[in-house]
């Protein structure tokens, strides 16, 4: 029983991050209706750019207060975002499906290929950022960084939900997630709101990428976290910034039991498989996800 | 105030909809522009709001003027910025958002939030259904409620020129009568300027200063409300003397294309 939740805990707490990571889906399809392929690799980059701010200055004699690197990480995520949506799929507004989606998998291989060209293929320790360790809760241990960024998930989401809905910036963001014609006739820039919006995924992403890998190791494979998170934002709705963590939730908790129960009689491959087999179950039933927009039919 | 001089639009570079169209709306009036189906209404406001670029159409002759200022190929939020907000047809209300939000998002150009919040009581002093509704989700609206929801959204943005596209398109009768009283009622308290097209003739000429009447994207006729509703065209074409009937049926459309031959 305690050993059962304890592996509730744990798959609670990664599904949370797996949230963290699809909230930065949410924020960029709402706007853009693009799904950014590379997210994954788009939290790659937010990690080396991070570890190049600490380790990488450290390393060859410049090591700079953790606030600095922290913000210089910011900028930089910023401009990577901006530069994303500026070259390769602002071009591409009008086009048709199927050319955004092959402009995704080029961005993917693109930025693969340049991350391994500017920080090499070998793994590194990523920046101890968040403590390490582990919490004990009675009969229950809880890891501390998964913790933090459980907890730094739940209160980004209450946070952005208000933004959405209360300040200028978010109604105009929601304004375009909803109809790019009816936010022009409102006076919104629908390009400005766009180019925000990646930025805004790009931050999150790299957020993701502190809790994830605080203290642990940092390589190219990391980017696997795109296609965990991906089936979270669909299960949760595209739309829906409060539907990540609970599809994240949702979803780490299946993968927890399938690891510790369906792993060891099905040579490890359940629990990689059992968050699609979610998402495609609950999908049947609701297309649109658990918390997305469905379409309104008008009489 | 708003001032269209020979402009020529055209969809996909080669769909030509408007022909030299002209168009002249006075500060404080209130103007209608009536014709039928595929007249090109429509794409004459869009082209007013800057809104062709969506459609892959652009203003390709002629110049477009609003308060002295050139904005022909200007983008829609400078245009909203400079005073004038259009109303789109087909009640497009933000579906997913909440009737509060809907009217916060006609704000977002505006920081003085002490004017905002006194304009949002002013939007539910016409509208007094709205404050009751304000938490509902806009998309599940009946569509007298979300052409409130629109109208109010858009002097939320405190608009000098109001621009409507068929806001009574799809609504009751009685309805309709409504909704052009208020509109009357919120020209006159808040001294706009409204540009109104409609389906239904009727009412909007006996609500308007000027009205002008397009055609296969041009404009065939003009006159102040008085000459409107004396000429025998408009008389039995658009306001249905003789039959009553509201809507105009295709031996009405002939019969007036037959006489407008003969009036040349
Ligand atoms: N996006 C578009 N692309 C091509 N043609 C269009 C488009 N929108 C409208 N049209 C054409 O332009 C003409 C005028 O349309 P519109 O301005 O919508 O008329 P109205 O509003 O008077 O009914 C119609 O013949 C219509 O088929
Ligand atoms: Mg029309």
């Amino acid at each position: 029983m305690i050993e059962f939740v304890q592996i509730l805990i744990e798959g609670a707490l990664v599904g949370l991050v797996y949230g963290l990571v699809a909230i930065s889906f949410v924020v960029i399809y709402r706007a853009s209706k693009i799904i950014n392929l590379a997210q994954g690799e788009v939290v790659v980059v937010g990690a080396f750019l991070l570890w190049t701010f600490t380790e990488g200055m450290a390393g060859i004699g410049y090591p700079l207060p953790l606030w600095l690197a922290l913000l210089l990480t910011l900028a930089g995520c910023v401009a990577f975002g901006w530069t994303i949506e500026r070259t390769v799929f602002r071009p591409l507004i009008g086009q048709s499906a199927f050319t955004i989606f092959m402009a995704g998998v080029a961005l993917l291989i693109l930025l693969r290929g340049l991350a391994q060209l500017v920080w090499g293929a070998q793994s590194r320790s990523a920046p101890a950022i968040l403590p390490e360790g582990a919490l004990d809760l009675g009969p229950f241990l809880v890891n501390t960084r998964l913790l933090i960024g459980a907890v730094f998930t739940i209160l980004l989401t209450q946070a952005l939900h208000l933004f959405f809905t209360r300040s200028r910036l978010g109604l105009r963001l929601a304004a375009v997630a909803e109809d790019h014609t009816t936010a022009h006739s409102l006076g919104v820039s629908v390009r400005q709101a766009i180019a925000v919006a990646w930025i805004m995924g790009t931050v999150v992403a790299t957020a993701a990428a502190v809790v994830l890998l605080s203290g642990s190791i940092l390589s190219l494979e990391v980017a696997v976290i795109g296609f965990k998170a991906l089936p979270v934002a669909l299960l949760g709705g595209m739309e829906s910034i409060r539907g990540a963590p609970l599809a994240g939730l949702i979803i780490g908790i299946f993968e927890a039991l399938a690891s510790a129960y369906l792993d060891p009689l099905t040579n490890g491959a359940a629990s990689g498989l059992l968050p699609y087999v979610v998402m495609i179950a609950v999908l049947l039933i609701r297309p649109y996800g658990l918390f997305g927009w469905r379409k309104i039919e008008r009489l | 105030m708003l001032t269209l001089a020979n402009v020529d639009a055209v969809y996909g570079g080669v769909i030509q909809v408007l022909r030299s169209t002209n168009l002249d709306v006075r500060e404080g009036q209130m103007v209608v522009l009536l014709g039928a189906n595929g007249a090109g209404k429509t794409t004459t406001l869009k082209a007013i709001s800057g809104l062709l670029h969506a459609d892959h159409g652009a203003v390709t002759a002629g110049r477009i003027s609003f308060a002295g200022q050139d904005i022909t190929h200007a983008e829609p939020s400078e245009i909203v910025r400079a005073g004038m907000v259009q109303v789109l047809e087909g009640r497009r209300v933000l579906e997913h958002l909440t009737v509060y939000q809907n009217l916060m998002v006609g704000a977002h150009l505006r920081s003085d939030r002490a004017g905002v919040k006194a304009d949002l009581e002013r939007v539910y002093g016409y509208f007094p259904a709205l404050p009751e509704l304000a938490g509902r989700i806009a998309g599940y609206l009946s569509g007298g409620e979300m052409q409130m929801v629109l109208i109010g959204r858009a002097l939320m943005a405190r608009p000098r020129l109001l621009i409507l596209d068929e806001p009574s398109m799809g609504l009751a009768p009685i309805l309709t009568q409504q909704l052009f009283r208020t509109i009357g009622r919120i020209k006159r308290d808040e001294g706009l300027t409204v540009l109104l097209v409609e389906q239904n003739a009727r009412a909007a000429i006996s609500q308007c200063d000027y009205g002008y009447i397009m055609e296969g994207g041009r404009i065939v006729l003009h006159g102040s409300r008085a000459e409107l509703e004396g000429n025998q065209d408009v008389q039995e074409f658009y306001l249905g003397m003789g039959g009553g009937a509201e809507r105009v049926s295709y031996r009405d459309v002939k019969h007036y294309r037959r006489r407008k031959r003969w009036l040349g």
